[in-house]
């Protein structure tokens, strides 16, 4: 147990409280377990019942898209079956919820095992009567199994009609930094690997120290932070490994390291090597058009149409328009407030109005369309199944449109009543 | 009924089509036809072509992904390794390059591959059941895939994780590839729960994915939140863009001196045209070009010659008959030749069979000649022109090649730009150019044959180009002599300001020299261009070899709209009945069928369209004798089977997307579509 509370820091107060659940039978009928992405909820949990001797199923609810397969698998793991390749049945075949609890019954000596449930805020997305009956599981099967449920949300947020039966709850709250400066420290023996240079735990912790301070204003993670932290060790070593500063001078490998480290705030949780950088969106040239037609569409309202793409257009509307978007205030501007729907037909409008070479209405131009669809630059804002009055809209931002623009030579802002006005 | 559907109860039983060697319709109905044998034959070396310079092309690419896949699992890793393919979104040309990818890794890396595709995977259930489905070896295709469940005696449901753990301790312990080609089109809901999954049994199933991005890279970040992209290790890798694989597909394989069959300047235009404007997609372009084939060699026999070798011309043409002959005189240039010849020749090219096909021989085996030129001298243009400032006659090949067909290029304005742009060129850039060309002529030139005019052209640009090396020996000796002096002079201001002189002198004498020997160059080069790059509809039977009917844009380019318009404004055009058939477009005639005339009588109406008035309106032309009751201006009663007529009409042009019914004026309704 001692070897527990070693390897997680900063836990101890939570280890004590599960032991005292867990060290002898009668267990608890169900443990709630509270924390944040990463926090050791399932590492300490498993590890204990390890520790314990305690037979336990443990499910990952993600995996689960249908209650069939949360079931199966939890048979078979408390039954020990394994499942045969060639005949893929499971210990047994558990349609809904009463076939499992009948099922579990006739393991033998299930008695005092625990069935432990990772991202269990995912079983409020299957039947209703499985999370209650999970709860519940004691006086369902009127066998001695407990449940443990791991979750990142508050339980709360479990309540709906039905009474569930309130489960005990430990809460492990997120890391202070000393506490991830000690949990980073346990990474020496990785650390000592990858540098090329023999470094001592001392010149590690240092390292810690200027990194940690970076990254915890950005992240909290620890499994993140550890990435980040073995990732740019080596570079904060590269000084000392060509000997141009000594280990002990942590002040100038500061200097060296820091803007990196600041670069690399940006890019976490980002795990992208490139050899290309700087990849733009290469579309023809009339997919460019329809794209920013598209745009317009989306950022204009449909009244203003007749004024921005129409010559001859009345004056008067336009001075009365003038006063009324200049009491505009920026929050409500249409760039600002996100793209609205558009019909197909306004869309060619508009990209007609917009093209300088005339070229006639094909079925290409069409196809076109569809394929911005289906590469997710435009969505299909009406229903997938009624063909005509089709709506979109422009998932693209404004950035990227005026790269887009400047490479057909077209000036969007001109025909933005955000910016036309002002 | 066979044995296997004898059942005692009815039943449907499903037969499952043989697969037999495919024979097309148009084998079967032109397989005996001449000209379909060399299009057929032409056509399957093109494609082959086609197929083997694609995958040349992605080699690079693909070796580069296939060592990531088999590294990538050499550490201990934390995170699912990723390959992220950018490919860009010539959609219809991934399909092939995928497939071969699959084929590739299964052969290099690991015989364990899933490939998934959007449709298939519309939730997570699904895609877990087909991912598992193919690694543990069922059949890709569905409905063997069906067929190996029941012998396996395997349940869809039963296809999860823990199968695939259980089956996959039993094998060599290889990589889990997982190919996604299309990742926009999937549902990003279902991919991230799926990464989840798969990040969760990682320590025990080494997993790989191979993700075709088509728009860019940034698409990955913007489609998952932070605890999902943290799964994924991804590693970009990027094909090369459309329009490099277009150029070497033209260059490689169509505009090259062994293919026969020639795009004429409009019809390759059209072609670059719907390449660059609509699709980015080679595989269609290429398909065009099959299209264009296939309308070119239709034309009959007279076609069967287009051929590069001389020796199947005259087996083609000892075989012909005299149909194929007038076939073959049926050709527009062949009248132009006919009137160049004298009187008896005339009459012999006419009547006489075997001295027509000696003529024809003759003219083929001549065009045979040009077109080697016409390539040759292309390449030596482009290798002049090419990198001129603002590029005149344009940077690719393609380019000049379209314009060599259009018009004569010689005489062009562009390229007498492009001549006077060259006359300012540095002498390194020149020499440089001079030894582009020297490196194209060897490719081509056959050193061993006897002398033709390639070979001589050849050989004068090698002297060509050893008398620019040696100006520039000369030069830069009397370069030096005059720094020497220079230097020598340096005491005295007055000498100094001699020797500059007479240096500048010195140059500007060796620079008159190079400027002569440029302009003797370029005169050079602009003669043999002058000679060789003719318009080929200057030699007689031309048609054979070049292809530029730009009608075909219709079949290319499908105009839906301005169908429907023409065959309800002109129904003759389609019906091609003598009752319809009306000379100014905007009559109106009786005997058209009804939707016509209702859609007729709707083009003169602003937004909305009165429905009394269209009714009046119909009945005035089916039925003309009512209008003279109608002068009386006395309501009259409307014929009801005209009025039937008439409520079908409109309904079938609100059927057809023209009108819709208006809700603000009940007996209004909205017209939707506008001309022009």
């Amino acid at each position: 147990m001692d070897a527990l509370s070693k390897s997680f820091p900063g836990r101890e107060p939570q280890i004590a409280q599960l032991l005292a659940y867990f060290r002898a039978a009668p267990y608890p009928p169900a443990v709630y377990i509270r924390g944040g992405p990463s926090s050791g909820k399932c590492a300490i949990v498993s590890g204990l019942l390890g520790a314990l001797r305690i037979r336990h199923a443990l499910v990952d609810l993600v995996e689960c898209y249908s209650s069939k397969v949360l079931f199966e698998l939890v048979l078979n793991q408390l039954s020990g079956h394994r499942v045969d390749p060639a005949v893929g049945a499971p210990f047994a075949a558990c349609d809904h919820l009463m076939d499992f609890v009948g099922q579990l019954g006739r393991i033998e000596d299930v008695d005092g095992s625990v069935v432990v449930l990772r991202h269990a805020e995912e079983l409020r997305k299957l039947e209703a009567n499985v999370l209650a009956g999970f709860l519940g599981l004691r006086q369902l099967t009127r066998v001695r199994v407990s449940v443990v449920l791991l979750s990142e949300v508050a339980f709360e947020k479990y309540y709906h009609k039905l009474n569930l039966s309130e489960p005990l709850k430990v809460h492990f709250p997120q890391y202070s930094m000393e506490q991830l400066l000690h949990i980073l420290q346990l990474d020496f023996p990785h650390a000592e690997q990858l540098s090329a240079v023999q470094v001592d735990r001392e010149f590690h912790r240092s390292y810690l120290s200027v990194f940690l301070p970076v990254f915890y204003r950005a992240c909290r993670d620890l499994s993140e932070l550890r990435h980040m932290s073995r990732k740019h060790f080596a570079q904060y070593c590269q000084p000392v490994l060509d000997q141009q500063l000594r280990a002990q001078d942590s002040l100038a490998l500061w200097k060296r390291i820091a803007p990196i480290f600041n670069a690399a705030t940006s890019v976490l949780y980002l795990r992208v090597s490139s050899k290309h950088p700087g990849q733009g969106l290469e579309l023809p040239f009339y997919s460019k058009y329809l794209l920013i037609a598209a745009y317009l569409a989306s950022y204009n309202s449909s009244t203003d149409d007749k004024r921005l793409f129409m010559k001859f257009h009345g004056k008067k509307r336009k001075t009365r328009h003038d006063i009324e978007r200049k009491n505009k205030p920026s929050a409500h501007l249409n760039t600002q407030i996100g793209p609205k729907a558009f019909t197909l037909d306004r869309l060619l409008a508009i990209f007609y109005s917009i093209l300088e070479d005339k070229v006639g209405f094909n079925n290409h131009l069409l196809i076109q369309v569809s394929s911005l669809v289906q590469l997710q630059l435009l969505s299909l804002a009406s229903d997938e199944c009624s063909l005509d009055e089709r709506k979109y809209k422009c998932n693209v931002n404004f950035e990227t449109i005026q790269t887009i623009a400047r490479m057909v030579g077209f000036n969007v802002r001109k025909f933005l009543t955000d910016f036309s006005h002002m | 009924m066979g044995d296997e559907t004898a059942s005692v109860s009815k039943g449907i039983f499903v037969f499952k089509p043989k697969k037999k060697p495919q024979h097309t319709i148009l084998d079967e109905l032109f397989s005996e036809n001449r000209w379909y044998q060399t299009y057929i034959s032409l056509w399957t070396r093109l494609n082959q072509d086609f197929e083997d310079l694609t995958e040349s092309m992605f080699t690079s690419m693909t070796s580069d992904l296939l060592n990531f896949v088999k590294t990538s699992h050499q550490n201990d890793v934390t995170e699912i390794p990723t390959a992220a393919l950018l490919t860009g979104i010539n959609m219809p040309d991934h399909d092939a390059q995928f497939a071969s990818l699959k084929r590739q890794v299964k052969e290099d890396v690991s015989p364990y591959v899933a490939f998934l595709s959007s449709q298939d995977c519309g939730n997570v259930k699904s895609l877990m059941e087909i991912m598992i489905s193919q690694f543990i070896g069922l059949s890709d295709d569905r409905e063997e895939y069906e067929d190996d469940l029941v012998k396996n005696t395997l349940k869809k449901s039963s296809l999860n994780m823990s199968l695939l753990e259980s089956w996959y301790q039993q094998t060599e312990n290889e990589l889990l590839v997982v190919i996604i080609p299309d990742f926009e089109s999937f549902n990003a809901k279902v991919l991230q729960s799926f990464i989840l999954i798969i990040s969760s049994h990682l320590g025990k199933l080494p997993f790989v994915f191979i993700f075709g991005i088509a728009t860019c890279i940034s698409t990955l970040h913007t489609s998952f939140p932070y605890h999902v992209t943290m799964k994924i290790n991804v590693h970009v890798f990027k094909c090369e863009p459309s329009i490099v694989y277009l150029n070497q597909v033209l260059e490689g394989i169509f505009l090259d001196i062994f293919c026969p069959f020639h795009l004429g300047g409009k019809v390759l235009d059209l072609f670059t045209e719907i390449f660059l404007f609509y699709d980015f997609s080679v595989q269609n372009f290429v398909q065009n070009i099959k299209f264009a084939m296939m309308e070119h060699f239709s034309h009959g026999n007279a076609m069967a010659l287009c051929l590069m070798e001389k020796t199947a011309i005259k087996n083609v043409l000892a075989d012909f008959n005299h149909e194929d002959c007038e076939n073959v005189r049926h050709l527009l240039s062949f009248r132009n030749f006919v009137e160049s010849e004298p009187y008896e020749q005339r009459i012999k090219l006419i009547t006489d069979d075997e001295y027509f096909k000696q003529a024809v021989y003759d003219k083929v085996v001549a065009i045979q000649r040009y077109i080697k030129r016409l390539h040759v001298f292309l390449r030596c243009l482009h290798a002049l022109v090419y990198d001129l400032p603002g590029s005149p006659l344009g940077k690719n090949l393609r380019e000049l090649y379209t314009l060599a067909l259009t018009k004569s290029i010689t005489q062009s304005a562009e390229y007498r730009e492009s001549f006077q742009l060259l006359e300012f060129q540095s002498k390194d850039a020149l020499q440089e150019k001079l030894r582009r060309i020297a490196d194209i002529l060897a490719q081509f030139v056959n050193k061993g044959s006897s002398k033709t005019k390639l070979r001589d052209f050849c050989v004068e640009i090698d002297r060509l180009v050893r008398i620019l090396q040696n100006t520039d020996v000369e030069e830069s000796e009397k370069d030096e002599i005059s720094l020497e002096e220079g230097l020598g002079a340096m005491v005295d201001r007055k000498a100094l300001k001699q020797a500059l002189f007479s240096r500048s002198k010195q140059k500007s004498k060796t620079q008159d020299k190079y400027e002569k020997l440029k302009q003797e160059i370029l005169a050079y080069l602009s003669g043999q261009f002058e000679e060789y790059l003719v318009h080929p509809s200057t030699l007689p039977f031309y048609e054979i070899f070049f292809f530029d009917d730009i009608s075909i844009k219709n079949h290319i380019i499908g105009i839906h709209r301005a169908a429907i318009h023409n065959a309800l404004n002109d129904p003759h055009r389609y019906l091609q009945c003598k009752c319809c058939a009306i000379s100014n477009k905007r009559t109106v005639k009786a005997l058209m069928p009804d939707i016509c005339i209702a859609y007729k009588l709707h083009l003169e109406w602003g937004k909305m369209i009165n429905l009394y008035d269209w009714l009046m309106g119909f009945l005035c032309i089916v039925d003309p004798q009512e209008e003279d009751d109608l002068s009386d201006k006395s309501k009259k009663v409307v014929d009801p089977h005209v009025q039937a007529r008439f409520t079908q009409a409109v309904a079938e042009l609100e059927y057809l997307g023209f009108i819709k019914s208006s809700k603000r004026k009940t007996d209004h309704v909205i017209r939707l579509t506008w001309e022009g």
